[in-house]
């Protein structure tokens, strides 16, 4: 989250991908960071212990929310 | 007779056990504003903890947390004591002591108040109520001062008054999130001039106006270019940011006045190419009671007065006027007068009326002068003339580089006369700046076929143009400056060196730039 | 938390801002992974979908050295001199 806010008051469109577990504390940190729009998206748990073939099926799960969070202001 | 009594201010605090406690509260209620540091406090805490125990409604208000919990401890106390640790209560009742007794009606209005602790007014107090506490008075002293109550502690007093309700300030609030930097913050934003800014806290703009008695919202002027209305509050933000004491405020509001009219014509200044900037002379008592630099390096750095007011009012051109470089400020070298410039002449070591009484002021007043500049403070080296007459067309053989040697009438200049240089002027008896002045016109004497442009230099008088022009006007003598009015003299620097200096100056006149000067309003 | 007093006219909003979105990812992503396990398997699935999809964006991959620090200034630097988008993965 640091390094996206980081990057978005640089110019650059930024989203930061995140497991739903980390929802709560990644709003919590947008707004200290002064940047409460930060775009994340957030993939289902759990992670460390999903089969590549969930990995992919998580990342096609959310493809379109990290193409919006980009592009759609 | 007497007037009835207006409602004190009603509010609600958490005490020592987590419970919200209200006033008024529907009875006659014993208010006692108390802090844990004062000794006096701690005398009239067994007063206090008998009339709770008697079923008196007291409401006991501390200023600390902590401080609230030691006394709760020491005193064994079972009264609770309501946490005003951010003060906003005691500010609200103006409690200049502590402790101070407040006896309020049903209602909440004050029948009674004692400050400090006078035995013989408390107990003709708790007489009047019913409940007979037992108090063993002979084992307390006649009389206590009281204490400075924390809410009139100067620093956080200003913080108190930002965050009131009553409060001056207008300006929008900002918060800067925890984890962000606030200099990274303004920097981004781009209030800065590059340097480092001071952050402009509440706390801080309260005290900045503090050095006027003018109202925070009056508007001191109107900034272009994007006509931002500079009120008194605005100014004091960039007068914060930019380093400024309170005591500097009054110079930096005469300033941004006098850089405003139509005269000065800042936007000009500040859009030329050619790189203009305000250069701020300070006339009279001011300049010594605020420790302003007129003496040795008086031009350069290390004066915080100098150095901080010159840049509060370019620092209020850039935010409150929007004026910044690649905007609609197009320098194309600028220059480093555009972060500051602003000096004191040392009127006591000059033999001639100041600048500010030569502009039809009074010697007692304080004033600031503006100057345009686009170069300068070239160095007119001279350790060798040896009188005034000497000395001083001397002088005009280096202002006639002025912009270009053969750029004439177009601009001013301001001229910096040291102290040696003056020395030497003064030798062969008083030598007036009319005197200087006409020498330096007399010494710039040219006639205008000089000023032809030619295969050495583009600049002057077009040649076609020229060779229209009848016989006479072509010996016709021009002089550097259109008058003696176009050479502003001051005196500052040290007293070793013979090296005066001069600002050149932008277009003078209405289409350029016009010398103003504003009285200060000292407080 | 700092409370400052706005210095300026207030024509502008202050607060920190998004970057415009401009409709399309165009030019040059970035894709960086913060180093937690399984974020790169996640991060190559995007890459290819995105390869696919959007052919003439180019694609460049990144990874911090450290999930636990930001990035340091120089991956920052390289990051924000060749790139127009950013996909940071995966925080868990």
């Amino acid at each position: 989250m640091h390094d996206t806010v980081w990057f978005e008051i640089q110019g650059i469109p930024s989203v930061t991908v995140a497991s739903e577990e980390f929802a709560v504390a990644a709003d919590t940190q947008a707004k200290a960071l002064g940047l409460k729009d930060a775009r994340c998206v957030f993939v289902a748990h759990p992670i460390q212990d999903a089969s590549d073939e969930q990995m992919k099926e998580k990342a096609q799960a959310v493809i379109d929310q990290v193409v919006t969070a980009l592009t759609v202001n | 007779m007497s007037e009835v009594e207006a409602l004190l201010p009603a509010f609600s605090l958490e005490n020592n056990l987590g419970q919200d406690q209200n006033f008024p509260n529907e009875q006659p209620t014993l208010l006692c504003f108390i802090k844990e540091d004062c000794d006096t406090c701690k005398t009239a805490m067994p007063v206090l903890e008998a009339l709770h125990q008697s079923n008196v409604n007291i409401v006991l208000v501390g200023q600390t947390t902590a401080g609230n919990q030691k006394l709760i401890k020491e005193f064994g106390l079972s009264v609770p004591i309501l946490d005003d640790s951010q003060l906003k209560v005691s500010f609200a009742y103006d409690i200049e002591i502590v402790p101070t007794l407040i006896w309020a009606d049903t209602d909440g209005r004050q029948v009674e108040i004692q400050e400090g602790f006078v035995k013989k007014d408390w107990q003709a107090l708790l007489e009047r109520f019913e409940a007979k506490p037992d108090i063993a008075w002979n084992q307390l002293p006649d009389w206590r001062p009281g204490c400075g109550s924390l809410s009139v502690d100067p620093v956080i007093n200003d913080r108190l008054r930002a965050e009131a309700e009553n409060s001056p300030l207008r300006a929008r609030k900002i918060e800067i999130a925890s984890a962000d930097d606030e200099f990274e913050f303004m920097f981004d934003q781009g209030f800065s001039d590059g340097l480092p800014l001071v952050p402009p806290t509440p706390e801080r703009v309260i005290r900045m106006l503090s050095g006027t008695s003018r109202d925070p919202q009056s508007v001191v002027a109107t900034v272009p270019p994007n006509m931002g209305e500079a009120t008194v509050e605005k100014l004091a933000i960039n007068a914060v940011m930019a380093g400024c004491k309170p005591e500097y405020f009054p110079v930096v509001i005469a300033a941004l006045e006098a850089a405003c009219t139509d005269e000065f014509n800042i936007h000009g200044v500040m859009a030329t190419t050619m790189g203009a900037s305000p250069v701020m002379v300070i006339n009279g008592p001011i300049r010594e009671r605020i420790g302003m630099n007129m003496k040795l390096s008086a031009l350069g750095q290390g004066n915080r007065a100098n150095a901080t007011m010159g840049r509060a009012v370019r620092l209020a051109i850039r935010n409150i006027g929007g004026a910044k470089p690649g905007g609609t400020e197009r320098p194309t070298l600028g220059n480093p007068m555009k972060f500051t410039m602003c000096f004191a002449e040392w009127e006591e070591r000059s033999p001639w009326d100041p600048l500010h009484v030569e502009r039809g002021f009074n010697e007692k007043d304080s004033v600031v002068t503006l100057f345009c500049m686009t170069s300068g403070p070239t160095l007119i080296v001279d350790q060798g003339s040896l009188n005034a007459p000497q000395l001083a067309s001397s002088m005009a053989m280096s202002l006639e580089s002025n912009h270009h040697p053969k750029a004439y009438m177009g601009s001013d200049t301001l001229l910096v006369v040291c102290p040696e240089h003056v020395d030497t002027m003064m030798r062969d008896g008083h030598y007036s700046k009319q005197q200087l002045r006409d020498r330096i016109m007399e010494s710039t004497r040219k006639p205008l076929r000089d000023l032809v442009q030619d295969e050495n230099s583009g600049v002057g008088i077009p040649a076609d143009k020229f060779a229209a022009m009848p016989e006479e006007m072509k010996n016709r003598q021009l002089t550097k400056f259109a008058s003696g009015e176009n050479i502003h003299i001051v005196v500052a620097g040290s007293d070793a060196g013979k090296f005066s200096g001069a600002f050149h100056g932008w277009l003078t006149g209405p289409g350029g730039s016009i010398v103003v000067s504003r009285k200060i309003e000292e407080m | 938390m700092t409370t400052i007093l706005d210095p300026t006219n207030e024509q502008v909003p202050v607060e920190r801002q998004l970057s415009p979105r401009l409709g399309e990812i165009t030019g040059r992503l970035a894709m960086l992974d913060i180093s937690k396990p399984r974020g790169n398997v996640l991060l190559d699935k995007f890459e290819t979908m995105l390869a696919e999809a959007l052919p003439n964006v180019t694609i460049n991959r990144y990874s911090k050295p450290t999930f636990t620090k930001p990035a340091p200034d120089e991956l920052r630097a390289e990051i924000k001199a060749n790139n127009d988008f950013l996909i940071e993965a995966l925080a868990d």
